[in-house]
């Protein structure tokens, strides 16, 4: 477990990390590190190194090892970048030997507390318990970092704000990289026990006897039950109308009796990772008593094929009465959202509505894996959620939310059909599916996050992965809302 | 089918059409029907769903009372929402409906509408321009189509009292139709018609209309040292080609340029990365790019209008053969960077590559605007309602979302963020042409910016809306040609003198 502390000046550990930009100018550390900023100038003379962002290079002095760390130019310097230097530097010496580190970078104390805060995010990986004995190459000898901060209260003030939000992506990963012989609908559930702890109550329903029939649907060929789990944190007055956060919680996807090629079928245990990112986003606002009401609304299943599992052409009516074919078992995060979307417009009244859900292979062909896709009608709900994106490193992108391709969702059989089996735009398909479900007037907005959810290499805020995408953002959305309440007459159209 | 504006009268034949506006409230020419028939429309609405709802028609066959054949009413919405592409949309439904029921002659009645932005006028070219879209069909090759199949409708008149003001609006959207009309035959015909010298001869003809163009065979492109251009022809037995067009309306002749440069694969087998065997007859609309320019460049000569345009076409045949491109060959593009063709059936990029390079290295262009049938991504990504817009300047960006919603085709925006650009790392060459599947437009996109030098430039991916599965409004099932009124009005909006 990484411990980081702030201190106003470096002890003598055994190692000592100092700051470099491009163009050689030294930030003033005082006496105590003069001499080896001094000597870290010549050696990174002698090693060609630049000190643009990013760069970490160890040398080992006579007695100690100097790390020089590249900030990149001062003008461009910001929270964000801080983060990802921070988080860098732990990546880079994590399993290098060193234990004990000092942090001399010059940075003023809420500076100092983004570059801690990124060293959190990264300072995450799968619980031990997967592994019967540890790899003894790969255990993290680093354990302290002392960060140097000319306030070091100021500093620690603010990591414990920034570390709520840091154990919520934890959590949620934690989640995320949970096998599916671990993580069923009902150990998911009954992992939530540490946000209940944290003051948040849980209402678990059965999916069957509340009439949520889609959820049903997809999780009827599994052993275990489906269930909409409720999540609610009250920090603000109790006539405020709460923010809800709407998650696709798919334990498991086989893709059901629409069963996926084998090929990388192993990945589908991460399909939950929209329900981990709304659950881990609560944790954070409770951890850190946010001044909103929010509700988290998890849509648990497993789809497996099996002798009670839902056939391809099913009519299912949905928990709002309209009906859908189900033409494609594998299509099945659309259907536990669309009733879980219509429960929750109906029981909350919502300020505004966010879903997060793995859903479509088409956002990832469209929009790789640096943005994931945003739909919404709501101008003033996509401008928040892009900068809030931008603000967190989870960058969104918009995309069209439009009635344009009505045809593809129409079927002869039903209201509705969850998919078109043409070789088009489903993505925005799915958008369009949800939006039947949610009511004109709410504020509403869906994140497909299939390309996000888990990184395939190492980055600066998370190892390859998963990297609890959604929990900064929705965190930030909050604080975001706190401060600057929705102005009048948002969450109005709907095409 | 001949268009013509004539006062407003009352038809004795043929075919009439008329506009209800939603509510069931009848316009002038309506209620003139209704008067003089004792009520004729009052009853069919009362009869039917027909509400004047956009879209909705109800079609009357011998109307008692009228001695023309056929009586449409065809619902034009609320009367704020008659804007320019409704009433394309009227005319364009009208022609749709009556093109092969039998009559000769169609007359269309315009008539004033309380509420909407258009005068009658404005609102009669519109209209016309909408019939004459709807009306083309590419037919040529059909030896035994039967009588009852072929287009009945010799003439359309539209009929309201400001008939010499509405002609001479049409004239002006009349060339532009030449032009989209020119690029929907292009892109129809077979790649055995089609094939780079033979498009290139085609772009010729805009000789005519007073527009200078130039021919640069293999050889020349050898010496500019377009190696991936060439690279992509080197399979075909047919030369490659780049066109030159230039018309030169701006009164300052030395006037800074817009240019438009255009994927001109005339078919696409994918070459040794060869497709599918399915839909493959499509890859002969792979040309689509190129043929919008051309179209293009004809719609601005033949309305004279005050620009300087360049239109820069790359035309190449993609084929496997004992001399064609192999997988993991390195090109170098005219550039001087270096490509490794990882997919030989990612070549659009590689040809405009070379043509958007020699485009910036020639004339300097204020912008350059690139269209092409570029990626099967872009369908994922957005379907057929959109192309795919990708743009370094926000200012040129907005300009062609406002042109597009003008004309009724629609651009959404995508990103092209660095990040993206790692995904084209090579092991051996400067960059690869493929970076997967994962943003496989944006990268082709990211592909291309790495040839645009300090230009303002957009990238229109069209492989989306080139091609029509069924009948729009204004556009039958078939080649759309996409682009040839967005860039336009682009131009007519923003790089015209006034």
């Amino acid at each position: 477990m990484l411990k980081i502390s702030f201190v106003a000046a470096p002890s003598r550990a055994e190692g000592l990390a100092v700051g470099l930009r491009p163009g050689g100018a030294l930030p003033d550390l005082g006496r105590a590190a003069a001499t080896a900023l001094l000597l870290g100038r010549t050696l990174a003379r002698r090693h060609s190194f630049k000190g643009e962002e990013g760069d970490v290079l160890p040398v080992l002095t006579a007695d100690h090892w100097l790390v020089l760390v590249g900030l990149g130019p001062i003008e461009q310097q910001n929270s964000r970048r801080l983060r990802r230097v921070g988080g860098g530097l732990f990546a880079e010496l994590a399993t290098s030997g060193i234990a004990k580190l000092d942090v001399a970078f010059g940075l003023d104390p809420l500076e100092a507390a983004e570059l801690a805060y990124g060293m959190l995010l990264r300072a995450w990986r799968p619980a031990a318990r997967y592994r019967s004995k540890a790899d003894p190459d790969q255990v993290w000898s680093l354990s302290k970092i002392a960060i140097v901060s000319p306030d070091p209260s100021l500093s620690q003030r603010r990591l414990d704000r920034l570390a709520a939000v840091a154990a919520g992506a934890a959590y949620a990963r934690d989640l995320v990289v949970a096998p599916g012989n671990e993580l069923t609908p009902q150990s998911f559930i009954d992992r939530l026990d540490r946000l209940t702890r944290q003051g948040i109550s849980l209402d678990v329903l059965d999916a069957a006897t509340h009439g949520l029939r889609l959820l049903q649907a997809v999780g009827q060929g599994s052993a275990v039950p489906p269930r909409l789990a409720l999540l609610h944190w009250r920090g603000a007055g109790k006539t405020e109308r709460p923010l809800v956060f709407v998650g696709k919680g798919i334990t498991f996807d086989t893709g059901g009796i629409d069963i996926k090629p084998r090929a990388d079928m192993e990945e589908m245990k991460g399909d939950m990772a929209g329900a981990a990112a709304v659950a881990g986003a609560l944790y954070a606002l409770a951890l850190r008593r946010a001044p909103v009401n929010a509700v988290g609304v998890l849509a648990l299943a497993e789809n497996m094929p099996s002798g009670q599992a839902t056939r391809p052409g099913d009519v299912v009516a949905s928990y709002a009465g309209t009906t859908v074919e189900i033409i494609d078992t594998d299509a099945e995060g659309r259907l536990v959202l669309a009733d879980a979307l219509a429960y929750a417009a109906a029981k909350y009244r919502p300020r505004a509505m966010v879903d997060l859900a793995t859903l479509t292979g088409a956002v990832e062909v469209a929009l790789g894996r640096h943005r994931a896709g945003l739909f919404t009608a709501d101008d003033q709900l996509a401008e928040r959620l892009m900068a809030a994106g931008e603000a967190e490193d989870e960058l969104l992108w918009r995309l069209p939310l439009t009635d344009a391709y009505d045809d593809a969702l129409k079927s002869l059989a039903a209201d509705l059909r969850n998919c078109d089996w043409e070789h088009g735009p489903d993505a925005l398909h799915a958008a369009r599916f949800l939006q039947h479900f949610v009511p004109d007037g709410v504020a509403w907005a869906h994140l497909d996050i299939a390309g996000l959810s888990e990184a395939e290499e190492d980055g600066p805020l998370a190892a390859e992965g998963p990297t609890g995408f959604g929990v900064r953002l929705l965190d930030r959305l909050a604080e975001d809302l706190a401060a600057h309440p929705w102005s009048k007459g948002a969450g109005v159209p709907s095409v | 089918m001949k268009i013509s504006f004539a006062k407003a009268a009352l038809p004795t034949e043929g075919a009439l059409a008329v506009g209800i506006l939603e509510g069931r409230v009848l316009t002038a020419t309506a209620g003139q029907i209704d008067h003089k028939t004792g009520g004729l429309i009052a009853r069919a609405l009362a009869a039917s769903r027909f509400e004047g709802k956009k879209d909705q028609t109800l079609l009357l066959l011998a109307p008692a009372g009228l001695t023309v054949q056929r009586l449409l009413l065809i619902g034009l919405g609320k009367p704020d929402s008659v804007d320019g592409l409704a009433a394309e949309a009227y005319g364009g439904t009208a022609v749709a409906q009556l093109q092969a029921a039998g009559d000769q002659l169609l007359t269309i009645a315009v008539d004033p509408i309380g509420g909407s932005p258009l005068a009658p006028a404005e609102f009669a070219a519109h209209a016309a321009a909408g019939a004459r879209l709807r009306s083309y069909r590419f037919d040529k090759y059909r030896t035994k189509e039967k009588k009852e199949d072929k287009p009945s409708l010799k003439k359309v008149v539209l009929s309201l009292d400001e008939s010499g003001e509405a002609k001479r609006r049409f004239a002006r959207l009349d060339g532009i139709i030449d032009g989209v009309f020119m690029t929907r035959d292009l892109a129809s015909e077979p790649a055995n018609v089609i094939f780079p010298t033979s498009l290139a001869e085609q772009a010729k003809t805009l000789a005519e209309q007073g527009v200078d163009v130039e021919v640069l065979g293999e050889k020349q492109m050898r010496k500019l040292g377009m190696g991936a251009l060439l690279g992509v022809g080197q399979g075909s037995a047919r030369e490659s080609q780049l066109v030159v067009m230039r018309w030169m309306g701006a009164e300052d002749q030395d006037a800074v340029p817009v240019a438009f440069v255009g994927k001109g694969v005339t078919f696409d087998s994918g070459g040794i990365s060869i497709k599918p065997a399915g839909g493959m007859e499509d890859m002969k609309w792979d040309m689509g790019g190129s043929a919008v320019v051309i179209g293009l460049m004809k719609a601005l000569a033949l309305r004279n209008a005050k620009v300087n345009a360049v239109g820069i076409i790359g035309l190449v045949e993609n084929m496997p053969s004992g001399t064609a491109q192999r997988p993991g060959d390195v090109v170098t593009t005219m550039s001087g960077q270096t490509v490794e063709v990882i997919n030989t059936d990612a070549e659009g990029r590689l040809v405009l590559a070379d043509a958007m390079w020699y485009t910036q290295d020639r004339f300097k262009p204020q912008v350059m605007i690139d269209l092409a049938t570029l990626t099967g991504a872009i369908i994922i990504s957005l379907g057929d309602h959109y192309a795919g817009l990708f743009c370094n300047d926000d200012g040129l960006a907005d300009k062609l979302v406002a042109a597009g919603k003008g004309v009724g085709e629609l651009l959404w925006r995508m990103p092209i963020d660095d990040p993206y650009d790692k995904q084209l790392k090579s092991d051996i060459a400067d960059m690869k042409n493929v970076g997967g599947r994962e943003g496989g437009s944006i990268t082709a996109a990211m592909f291309l910016k790495r040839f645009v030098k300090d230009t303002k430039w957009a990238h229109l991916d069209i492989a989306g809306v080139t091609w029509a599965k069924k009948d729009g409004a204004v556009t039958p099932k078939g080649a759309t040609a996409f682009g040839v009124r967005l860039l336009d009005r682009l131009v007519a909006d923003n790089y015209e003198q006034k």
